[in-house]
């Protein structure tokens, strides 16, 4: 190290805290309080029972290594948890993104009704997931009675087992999902539509582009950014899904939809295996942070081919 | 849109057909709700897609007998009032002191509270509950709008995209004028940022009044019910009378269609012009 280094290192060691740099530490406080208490404590605890046999009550546990992580992976139910929240994920990601661009770009147009439509698409994702789930089960109920049941019997179809058969549960909460979650991110694309200039698509109708040239060209590349936030979101968002499949089938039929928030809840306070529930848990948080590095990665690379 | 050929009346007759029809189609469970409120239980299997063959408000009676559903919305009420503020308040903060000055410790937090936005409330669940029951505040309010503060985090994630877009010019001129920090925030930062703080909080209310995990998991005793708590406990305790339960339905729903038919431009307003980086 030089002279020049160190008397470098020693000023900036000599500066007096100024009022600022005080005054951020304050205001960083609350939130350096909630996160340690709420997030970065509970989960180290996490991590440590995962490595534990600890049941949730009893004082007396060991500790098991990374025997917890082998039975996640032995026990075909917590894989296919997993599996089925990526599914959720991944699947109410795209067709969501798929549906909400044409219908923003309609929403757009002029026609009679439009705010009425545009609110009723909206307003859809709006109630609380677990009470739309409650109403989709009557809808969706197996029995001759169930509503879509009825509805194909006037066509002469013979009745759908929809929640008690496995894959039709999982065709369920899917579609339950993307139906609520089409009109907000429809909404979300509107919003960012009316900063296109309209300039834009004056110049390209005097080049004689017709309207899917100009939805490919113009508004498509130009609502990048709007993809980006949206598909954050429902990714983001529905990693976490609970309340939609524990209202609609119960994570039925035979764990057919179990989520992984369910099956965290289920081994550390119903089946006393605190440390299993535990080490659910960090795997999932491990999966929620390399998904969404993925997507940030992706939509990145995305946003720097249209710049 | 500029193209006179595609506006005319044929056309938008056209598309009103399709998107308010498609529109209409999409909405038919909310309708299945509202008409099933008013129908017995006959009636509703007999005739599911009918207006009522007799109006009946039973079920809204039957609803409000007991009175447990107005200790509920009491209680969503006040977890939601003191979750959100608390969480807008320690969140806008933060974002404040992102902008104030860099220095080691706002570049540090600012990559942990990214990561801590990543982070699902569900991984954290079980050491919440075991803590909650240590300091005796499970099954109770403050111990639920403790847990909503853990979206701090988000909402900070929001507020210092739109902040940091703001002129420090501003800020420097009121430094200049002797303004002390927390006062240039009260003053000058909060009025200005007042877009996304409106679309924040409107956010977080829908989170927190919706929320059913949390509720569910931490909350065992009937008078601290919240709202959709209620709706899920009334479904598993009247399993046959399902119109008693869309009459339960309709008045959950109620206020949330109130406040999105006054508060619905700015759920996603704040979320445009980049105020979110994604």
């Amino acid at each position: 190290m030089n002279a020049s280094a160190t008397s470098a290192i020693a000023k900036v060691r000599r500066r007096p805290l100024s009022p600022e740099d005080r005054a951020t530490f304050f205001f960083l406080l609350p939130i350096m309080v909630v996160f340690a208490v709420l997030t970065l404590v509970p989960l180290l605890s996490s991590v440590y029972y995962s490595l534990t046999d600890y049941n949730g009550f009893s004082t007396d546990f060991n500790m098991v290594g990374l025997k917890n992580y082998v039975t996640i992976f032995s026990e075909p139910e917590l894989l296919h948890s997993l599996g089925f929240t990526l599914l959720f994920a991944v699947s109410t990601t795209l067709l969501i993104t798929v549906l909400a661009l044409p219908l923003a770009v309609t929403l757009n147009k002029q026609f009679y009704g439009r705010s009425l439509a545009r609110s009723l698409f909206f307003f859809l994702g709006i109630p609380a997931q677990a009470i739309l789930g409650l109403i989709w089960r009557q809808i969706f109920s197996p029995m001759k009675s169930g509503i879509f049941n009825q509805i194909l019997d006037l066509f002469t179809i013979p009745p759908i087992p929809w929640t008690s058969d496995d894959h039709w549960a999982q065709f369920c909460v899917i579609f339950v999902g993307v139906w609520m979650g089409v009109g907000w991110h429809a909404t979300l694309y509107l919003a960012y539509m009316q900063a296109i200039p309209a300039d834009l698509y004056e110049q390209s109708l005097i080049d004689g582009a017709n309207s899917r040239q100009q939805f490919i060209h113009i508004t498509l590349s130009q609502l990048v950014p709007a993809i980006v936030v949206s598909t954050f979101l429902i990714m983001t968002g529905n990693l976490k899904v609970y309340d939609l499949p524990f209202t609609l089938t119960a994570g039925g039929p035979r764990n057919a939809t179990m989520t992984i928030t369910q099956a965290i809840l289920l081994r550390g306070t119903g089946q006393s295996q605190y440390g299993v529930g535990s080490a659910l848990a960090v795997l999932f948080t491990i999966v929620c942070l390399l998904l969404v590095t993925i997507q940030q990665i992706v939509a990145s690379a995305i946003q720097r081919r249209f710049e | 849109m500029i193209e006179s050929r595609a506006n005319t009346v044929p056309r938008k007759i056209v598309r009103t057909i399709v998107t308010l029809g498609s529109a209409i189609l999409c909405a038919l469970p909310l309708y299945y709700v509202i008409v099933s409120s008013f129908k017995t239980s006959v009636d509703m299997t007999k005739h599911p897609f009918a207006l009522p063959t007799e109006w009946t408000f039973a079920n809204y009676a039957q609803a409000v007998a007991d009175g447990s559903i107005w200790t509920a919305f009491l209680n969503t009420l006040i977890v939601t009032v003191f979750g959100v503020i608390l969480q807008v308040a320690v969140g806008s903060l933060a974002a404040y002191a992102m902008v104030l000055k860099k220095n080691w410790l706002t570049v540090g937090m600012g990559a942990v509270l990214t990561l801590a936005f990543c982070i699902p409330v569900q991984s954290t669940l079980l050491p919440l509950y075991k803590m909650e029951g240590t300091l005796g505040i499970v099954d109770s309010l403050p111990g639920l709008i403790v847990l909503y503060l853990a979206d701090s985090a988000f909402c900070y994630y929001l507020i210092v995209g739109y902040m940091r877009k703001l002129p420090t010019e501003l800020f420097e001129a009121a430094r200049v004028d002797g303004a002390s920090p927390f006062r240039i925030y009260w003053q000058i930062v909060l009025p200005l940022i007042r877009p996304i703080l409106a679309t924040v909080i409107v956010f977080q209310t829908l989170a927190v009044w919706n929320d059913f995990l949390r509720p569910s998991v931490f909350v065992s005793s009937a008078e601290k019910c919240t709202v959709v708590l209620q709706v899920y406990n009334a479904v598993n305790a009247f399993s046959t009378n399902w119109p008693l339960f869309m009459a339960i339905t309709c008045i959950a729903l109620a206020p949330v269609v109130v406040f999105f038919m006054f508060c619905q431009r700015w759920i996603v307003s704040g979320l445009v012009a980049g105020a979110v980086k994604g």
